[in-house]
Parts: structure tokens; sequence; C-alpha cells
């Protein structure tokens, strides 16, 4: 067992995990923060994305013990935040989940897309969006609710 | 709330999106229980073998469970009233025999995945390793270790089809255009894999059974009898299913497995199928061989087609429909919506040392298009017409319908010539005319082509009594019940796999009880709190679960105004239900007040009237035999000559499925569906080598559609409701995978015309890759 303590969703959590204990299990069967789904475990899907001290990440290619004095945010966390709010609704307004499975992952990475400013134009949203599978929408609606959230967070800072 | 923008016909927003939006969607995998054990498998890494022995170590014992610890467990098999048809036992963990790679030996408990995969790889099995069966023409006859050794043959089936006189059509015929064709075996690959908990609930003295699956109710009568439990001690529920697309609406070993477990062992067992597995062991799906001729006069008018059709069935029929309608689906499909007067097919459906064959959107269909689509295009270049001329000279014209194709299928209406136009229209075809002659910088070729075709949506008994089904999908049901609140419960025996059923059967209830959607709670999936239903598959669910969940609220109506009528001291004729309300000459009552009078106040209801606001319904279409939806679809693509790459330019999709309950989620199911026919072009193939090993067991290997390659679809609609249904709705699921291989394949024979090849150069197999293009390429230049 190794001794872990991670920030998960703003919250410090200590735990002892196996050492080969992925990231991703470690949230959906220790922490319960089941929003994080496994579709491949081998790091093609995308849909386990999570945020790893800010940054997009694989949680099925990562270990729990590798995230020791590290920042984790799921799908569950992202409280008051403009950007996932915007894409929420916007999701929603432009059918772009059906099974909804890709969809919490889908939503992390199109926020990364978004602040780094990597949402301007259908081809970038389409080349940023190569590491997350959508199996049931064929992704013209993904792709109109990112350009759609983007827009807006970009009127929203323009008038601030 | 006006009910004309939330009910039959709105783009209402989807119901479902609020929980997946937020991670909570409920996944089996979700569901936590205490004590949970998860499970592996042992599998088989052979594709045909004796198995000789198989040894536990002792540390293992009592962890591993193999087909002698679990003796309650029968073989799954499959009745079939068709002539001919041989059905062989298939022991959901395998006893004397293994026949392809990845079938169960074993199952290995655990406190989780990883630990129980530890045993797996510590048990030990013998086996003597047996010729593999797998090239079906090859080996349909016979071969030295027949997958099923008592038949002598690999054939579990084979008919012939034959309308008017093939004959005398080739020797009509100016023009004989005779073609082999190929669609690879590839994978349905929903983004959740399949997953079973299973466990005793020992107050209702009952195992329930949570299954990612399209079909709770079948896999109940299933499981009650391959386990010898009665029915009422079995409940099964599938939650939020993370896709499907048809491999979810069979029944597998490890659901019978996982239920025997919990019916052994006092605590919860749980196997969540991972990535590899799905790739070997669910449902495969198409794996089609062609050998087409067609006959035709000098205009291209079709006078005859004649078919050999092989599809490689795998190892085992999938209960509960086997492996039999696959290839008769291609025989009565293949002439497509077409006046073609003389056909013959021949159809053999084979088994091999492979994955079983399962159904997955389209399931016949988008083979069969591909090889009629294919030499539509064939004959306009012989006879020197532009496809789309030919296309519109053979297809069925509104005027003739309702028609019976030579393949059997009755074609209820519509105007299939004028989505040929929409599309070519949508795809701005001069403008690629023009840019096909100017020619493209950077070296590569451009081209574009057509595909059309007629989708049977919501069949019922008749055509599955036809296919000698022994369980006939024929109805869907629902219970409609208004609370005393005057809010909605609608138990419906369909299940959703991520369609938007919640959604859209909330508006059929709304459409018929002027209660806003909101109100309205769906409950589906779920065999204790609905009654009995076949579940989602066939493109039938919006036709007979909207009609049953229409029929049931129309009950519930006709109560609403009977005690509306009483309350408001008017006659029944007299009153209305819309908007919440039950309103007469003199005034309204509101659906809570009536509600309250029919589970609390019965003193006030009128004289007849039982108390209750509860209606079960089934429903069936006024005709069984299918409403047909259809649409043409069009590609434009690029071709690298030098790298053989596709690019995929542009798409469109003129269609019609009758009367649109909700516009924006048929919209959905279309592009999702041409995403995936564009896999199945392009991309996804499980090939096997000759030692019966499957080479694509990652999504490294098995190339599902991204969005970087997809182009945005375009879709334009017709309109032509079905006379034969509740609003005049037909289904439209499958429709969006049927038509990309053909409308992609005849665009790229479009493009390589510009090489200048003597004869031109075609890809008449899918996927198309940048191998087989090359091939292709090498074989026209004779290199």
């Amino acid at each position: 067992m190794t001794a872990v303590h991670v920030t998960i969703n703003g919250k410090a959590v200590a735990d002892d995990v196996p050492p080969r204990l992925s990231l991703a299990d470690f949230l959906r069967e220790r922490r319960n923060l089941t929003g994080t789904h496994l579709g491949c475990e081998h790091g093609v899907c995308g849909a386990c994305t999570v945020l790893v001290d800010g940054e997009l990440a694989r949680s099925c290619l990562m270990l729990a013990a590798a995230c020791d004095e590290r920042s984790v945010e799921t799908i569950e966390g992202f409280a008051e935040d403009a950007v996932m709010d915007a894409l929420r609704r916007s999701f929603h307004q432009h059918h772009a989940l059906q099974c909804g499975f890709c969809t919490p992952a889908m939503l992390i990475t199109a926020r990364d897309l978004i602040l780094r400013r990597r949402a301007g134009s259908e081809r970038e949203i389409r080349d940023g969006l190569a590491g997350n599978i959508c199996r049931c929408t064929g992704y013209t609606n993904i792709v109109t609710a990112i350009a759609a959230a983007a827009e807006e967070i970009a009127r929203e800072t323009s008038n601030a | 709330m006006p009910d004309d923008i939330r009910g039959v016909g709105a783009s209402l927003l989807r119901r479902e999106d609020e929980r997946h939006l937020h991670g909570r969607g409920q996944f089996v995998s979700d569901v936590k229980l205490p004590g949970t054990m998860d499970v592996a498998f042992v599998r088989s890494p052979h594709a045909h073998a004796r198995v000789k022995s198989i040894s536990i170590p002792p540390e293992a014992r009592g962890l591993v469970f193999t087909a002698a610890d679990l003796p309650r467990v029968k073989p799954i098999r499959v009745t079939s009233h068709s002539t001919g048809a041989k059905s062989p036992p298939w022991p959901p963990l395998a006893t004397d025999k293994v026949r392809y790679v990845g079938e169960a030996i074993a199952a290995c408990i655990a406190p989780s995945r990883g630990e129980a995969e530890d045993l797996a790889a510590a048990v030990m099995v013998d086996f003597a390793v047996l010729e593999p069966v797998i090239d079906p023409p090859r080996d349909m006859r016979g071969s030295r270790h027949p997958v099923h050794e008592q038949w002598g043959d690999n054939l579990y089936i084979e008919h012939a089809l034959e309308g008017g006189d093939v004959e005398a059509a080739a020797r009509a015929a100016d023009v004989t255009v005779t073609r082999q064709f190929r669609m690879q075996r590839q994978s349905g690959a929903p983004l959740e894999c399949r997953g079973v908990l299973a466990y005793r609930d020992h107050r209702l003295d009952e195992v329930v059974v949570l299954a990612s699956t399209q079909t709770p109710h079948t896999v109940r009568v299933a499981l009650a009898e391959i386990l010898d439990l009665e029915e009422r001690r079995i409940r099964v529920i599938a939650p939020d299913v993370g896709g499907g697309f048809g491999p979810k609406a069979r029944l597998y070993p490890e659901e019978i497995i996982l239920t025997a477990l919990a019916l052994e062992l006092d605590h919860p067992v749980r196997w969540i199928e991972d990535r590899n597995e799905h790739l070997l062991t669910t449902a495969h799906t198409r794996d089609h061989h062609y050998n087409v001729t067609a006959y035709a006069d000098r205009q291209g008018r079709i006078l005859g087609v004649d078919a050999e059709i092989i599809v490689d069935a795998g190892a085992y029929g999938l209960w509960p429909q086997g492996p039999y309608h696959e290839a008769g689906m291609v025989a009565r499909a293949l002439p497509g919506p077409y006046t073609i007067p003389n056909y013959r097919a021949r159809h053999y459906t084979v088994a091999t040392n492979k994955t079983p064959l399962g159904p997955y959107r389209g399931v016949g269909r988008p083979g069969a298009c591909f090889a009629i689509e294919r030499l539509i295009d064939e004959i306009a270049r012989a006879v020197g017409r532009e496809p789309n001329e030919v296309r519109a000279l053979n297809l069925v014209r509104p005027e003739e319908m309702p028609f019976t194709t030579i393949g059997g299928l009755r074609l209820d209406n519509g105007n299939y010539p004028e989505s040929v136009r929409l599309c070519a229209e949508l795809l701005d075809t001069p403008a690629i005319r023009s840019r096909q002659r100017r020619g493209e910088p950077d070296g590569r070729v451009i081209g574009i082509g057509f595909a059309t075709f007629a989708e049977q949506t919501a069949h019922g008994a008749a055509e599955f009594a036809a296919r000698g089904a022994s369980i006939i999908p024929g109805y869907e049901s629902c219970t409609a019940r208004v609370l005393t609140d005057g809010s909605v419960v609608l138990m419906v025996g369909i299940q959703s796999h991520g369609q938007g059923l919640e959604t859209v059967l909330s508006q059929v209830a709304a459409e018929e009880l002027g209660i806003d959607p909101a109100r309205i709670s769906v409950r589906h999936g779920d065999t204790e709190s609905t009654a009995f239903g076949f579940g989602t598959f066939a493109s039938r669910s919006m036709v007979m679960s909207g009609g049953a969940v229409a029929r049931a609220s129309r009950m519930l109506r006709d109560k609403l105004c009977r005690i509306g009528a009483h309350l408001l001291q008017c006659d029944v004729a007299e009153v209305r239900c819309a908007d919440g309300v039950v309103s007469g000459p003199q005034g309204s009552v509101s659906i809570a007040e009536i509600a309250k009078v029919a589970y609390l106040r019965m003193d006030g209801l009128p004289a007849g009237v039982d108390p209750l606001l509860d209606a079960t319904a089934t429903y069936e279409p006024a005709i069984s035999t299918g409403v047909f939806s259809y649409a043409t679809h069009g590609a434009v693509v690029a071709v690298d000559p030098e790298t053989g790459f596709v690019e995929l330019l542009d798409y469109a999709v003129a269609e019609d499925c009758g009367t649109m309950v909700n516009p924006l989620l048929v919209e959905g199911q279309i592009r999702g569906g041409v995403v995936q026919g564009i896999g199945t072009a392009l991309y996804e193939e499980i090939p096997y080598d000759e030692t019966g090993q499957p080479l694509a067991g990652t999504l490294a290997d098995y190339l599902l559609p991204g969005a970087v390659e997809m182009p945005a679809i375009k879709i334009g609609h017709l309109h032509t409701p079905t006379p034969h249904t509740e609003y005049g709705m037909k289904g439209m699921g499958e429709g969006g995978a049927v038509a990309p291989p053909a409308a992609i394949a005849n665009a790229v024979r479009d493009a390589l015309s510009a090489i200048g090849a003597p004869g031109g150069i075609e890809v008449n197999e899918t996927p198309i890759t940048p191998r087989r293009v090359m091939g292709a390429i090498r074989k026209a230049r004779g290199a």
C-alpha cells in the first residue's frame, strides 16, 4: 500500500492505495465519483478524462499513487465555474449528448479548449476533440455546442 | 402550457441531459453494493480446441467456477422454425470444446477486478488444438474439423428467394454487370461495454440482475428457462445504458453465469466487461460476402438481379433470434426500393470459429445497400449515364405506392426519387462537377457518390413469424398512471439505450393528456415496474412504445373526462381535456382535483366508474410487416492517389420518416447513425488470421470515427406520414448507418475515374482503407 494525499474537487483526501490502482479506479471505487467513465482503459477513448493540477489527464493511464500531493478535478466538481456552466447549458440546448457516457469527459476537454483559446473555429474544435470518442452523436452537435459556449464566454469576457 | 409546442412535433430539449451533464448518470458499473465481489473470466486463447482439463491452484479453490461447479446452468439454445435451420447448444461456460477466441471457460471472483484477473491467470487449461473454420466460402460445405462436428458441414441454414424469371432477364439484357462485394466483420462498440451486477434479495426471495442490455424483459425469460427458476423470482434492471446499437439486444453467457453465481454465493457479484473482452466476445456484426450479377437494358433499367450471399455467423447463435435473420434480411433488402422485376438470391449462413454474429444498427441492410447501390453506379457507367439518372429511372415512383418489391418488402408510401434530387441539391452537385474539372492543387482527386435505401421499421408479428422466429416482438406496452396530485408516471416495457425515449414518450402522453411533459415521469428498463416489452431494436421503439403510450394515455383521458363531466355536472360529450384541466360549458376542473376524487374521495365518482387512474395498453401498428422510412445519402470525398487516404469533404442525407415526434432528436439519430456507417465504410474492421486469432483487440487496432475526420452532416427532410401508425410516424433509428458504405464507395469510384485507368478503379470491400485503395489502383494499372 502507498499513502496518498490528494485534493479532489477542492477537498483534501488521504488514503492508502495498492501501487497498481489507477486514478480512475481510485475515483470511482474508493471516492464514489462515478462520473469519470471507463470506455477502453488503454488511453484511446478519452471517457476517463479529468484534470490533474489543472491539465487534462487520462485517469485510466495514471496511477493513484502518482497523484500524491496533487490536485484532481472531476465532473462532479467545477462548482460555480462559468465556462463549465456555459458548456452544460449549451450541450443541453444543442442536443450534444445521447447516452451520456462520453459527456463528462467531453465537457472537461471542451472547457480546456475554451480556456486555452483553442475553440475559435469548427476545425480547431474538431482537432481539439481528437482524443475523445463519442459513439452516439456523430459529433456535429458537440462541435456546435462548444462553439456556442465559446462565443458566449468570449462575449462575456469582452463585456466585463 | 400550450400543448402544441410540447407535444408531438416539438423539438423539446431532453430531460435525460441534466444527470449526465453532472456525471450523475447511473450505469451498471456505477452501482455500489456492500460486499460486492468482482468477476473475471478465464477465456479461450484458441479458436478451436478440445478442453482436456482445467486445473485450479489450491489457493484458488472456491473462488473459481467452471461448468462443473454450476450444474443448474443449461446451455443456451435458440429455436428457429425456419426449414433446415440447425441450432447448436452453447454452454455458457465451455465444457468439452471451445469454438472461438474469447469463449468463457471459468469465472473467478475476488474483491477487485485486478485480483480476479490474477486468479484467472493462475488457472491452467490443457487444450488439444483443432483446425479452425475461418473461410466461409471454402468451408461451408465441410471442413476437417467442423465447428459443430455432429453436423458434417458448417451451415446454420441455406435458403433461396426467387421472383420472376432471372434467366429470361439475362437473355433480354443489353448490359450485364457482375461484381464481388465484401463487408468485413466489425464490432458495435458502444462506448460503455457490457456489464452485469447480480445479488440476492432475501426479503423478496428473488435474484436481482442489473445488466447493460437493450432487452431486460426477454433476458428474464431466458434466465428463468436456462437456470430453471420461476420468473417471479428474477428481476432484471437495465439502468442507464451507454449505447447499445444492437449487440446489447441479445442474451450473453455472462448474464447467465453472474445470475447463477449470485444464487450460489451470499454476496453480490459484478462483472464489468473491458474493451478487450468487448472486441472478443460481444456480438460481432456484418461480415458478408456477395457475388451479384445485374442485368439491364441500354437505358439502364434493371431487368433482373442474381445474387449469392454468404454470411459468416461465427461459432454459436445468440439468443433469441440466433444467426438466422441476417442473410435472409440481406436477400430481401438487396433489390432495394427499385422496380426490379426478376430476382434470385441464394443465401448461406455459415458457422465459423469466430465470435458469434449479432445485430448492429441496420443489421443486413448496409451490406445489401452496398451491393445494389454499387451495381446501380456500374450499370450507369456501362450505359453512359449519370448514376442518379439510373437511380431515378429504377426507383419506385410515388404513384406506384404501396409497392411490394421483388424482395417481398411492402413499401407503404413516400417520394423516393425526390430524396435523390434533394440530396444532390444539398451537396451542390454541379459545383462538385466543375471543381472536378478544374482539378485539385494538391494532386488529390475528388468524387461524389450517392445511395438510396428503404428501411423497414417497427415490423411486428407478421414479419417475425415469416422469419421463423420463436420469440415474436410484435408489440410494446405502457402502463400510464395519474397520481393524486395530477402528476403522471408512464411505465413502459421498452428500454432506452440513450436515444431519448424518456423525453419523447413524455411528449406523446402530453399530447394526449394535455399535461406539461415536465410533470410526466417515464420509467423503463425494469421488469419489476413495467409491463412486458421486448426492448429497443429494429427501429421499433418510437412507433411501438409511442403507440402504447398514446393508447394508455387516451384510456386515462377518457376516464378523466367521465369523472370531470360528473364533477362539472355536464355530459361527457361536452368536455375536453387540455392544458391540465377538463373543461365543460360552465367551467373547468383540474386534473389534480379529478385525481383526488379518483383516489381519495371516491364519493365524488360517477356511478359505474371505478377508483384509480391507471391504464395498461399494448400497441402494434395496423400493419405488422413494417412501415418504411427511406433516404438518399450523398458523400463528397478526396482521395490521395499516392497514399490511398480518403478524406470526407461533405456528407448529406435527404430522408423521410413520416411524422417526427421530436425533430431535434430525429436529427441526432440520423447524424449518429451516419457516423457509425462512416466507421463501417472507412475504418472499422476485425480481421482474423489463418489460426482464427482476431487481430483487433484494442481501440488502437479497432479504429472508431473521431471528430477530426467527420464532416458536419447536412440533413434535408421530406414528410410523408404513414397511415398505419399513431400520428403517422415511422421508425428511423437505424437508417443513418445503412447507406454510408455505399455512398462513400460510389464517391471513391467517381474520384478514381480521374486517374484514367481503363475500366476505372473500384473498391468493393469495406472498410475502404488506404491499403485497399492502393491495391485497387495498382491492380487497375496492372502493376
